[in-house]
């Protein structure tokens, strides 16, 4: 069975987690575009892998950086 | 005391004298009751993620500061009658910060200042280092390379992957 799962399943790791270099902060639009689709919706960790620590953080994250325009909150009026 | 940041958003048609004016003004009011500030940033004009008071660009300012609660708020206050100020956002970073605090606060802010002007100097630096490459360097780098597009591959891969998902939800 597991050989057969692994085919279908790829083994996903949390990015924040292998890669210390990359934080999480609400000031830093570049890298949080990369957790938003094209039309501003964060995307959900079920296709990202990022654990529940650091998806609660992006979270927060990218809702302060809509507040403050840095991100659109639907749209994509400008890329 | 308590440890705030807080960004707001100028009207981008200001001249630099109404930017530093009102620059000033929020600095006296958050350093009542001896507020200090730990840095201040000016990010320039940037343009927004979407329309604020139909205005498509701003003038972000960015602050780091030690005050009082009652100082956030009369700052805010002024904020909503002024005019100029499009949007604000204040966040608290700390609930209690002291004069050592501070200092080490500001130790902080420029140090990063210096390590941001190193890797820029750096990025300039190591562009000419690769043109004056010797052979054995060479050698070093195609491993380099192969171990980097290996990890492309596979980044892109998951990239792709997303996309997929991306659009299917969209449908």
């Amino acid at each position: 069975m597991l050989p057969k799962k692994r085919v279908f399943q790829r083994k996903r790791v949390c990015r924040f987690c292998t890669d210390k270099e990359v934080t999480i902060n609400y000031k830093d639009p570049k890298t949080l575009r990369n957790f938003v689709t094209e039309r501003g919706k964060i995307i959900p960790r079920r296709i990202y892998g990022t654990c529940a620590t650091h998806q609660r953080q992006l979270c927060e994250a990218i809702k302060r950086a809509r507040q403050i325009a840095l991100l659109p909150y639907s749209g994509a009026t400008q890329r | 005391m308590r440890r705030y940041e807080t960004i707001y958003i100028l009207r981008p048609t200001m001249s630099e004298d109404e930017v530093t004016a009102v620059i000033d003004n929020t600095n006296t009011i958050l350093g009542a009751d001896g507020g200090q500030m730990i840095s201040l940033d000016k990010w320039g004009l940037r343009t927004l993620a979407y329309e604020i008071k139909k205005e498509t660009q701003g003038y972000y300012v960015f602050s780091d500061y030690a005050s009082d609660p009652a100082n956030v708020t009369e700052m805010e206050r002024k904020f909503r009658i002024d005019d100029s100020i499009m949007k604000y956002l204040t966040i608290k970073l700390a609930d209690s910060i002291d004069e050592d605090g501070i200092a080490v606060a500001r130790g902080e802010y420029e140090a990063a200042v210096v390590a941001a002007a190193k890797a820029a100097e750096e990025t300039s630096s190591q562009e000419e280092e690769q043109t004056e490459k010797s052979p054995k360097d060479a050698k070093v780098a195609t491993t380099e390379a192969t171990a980097n597009d290996v990890k492309v591959a596979t980044t892109e891969a998951t990239a792709n992957d997303v996309k997929v998902a991306a659009t299917e939800t969209t449908a």
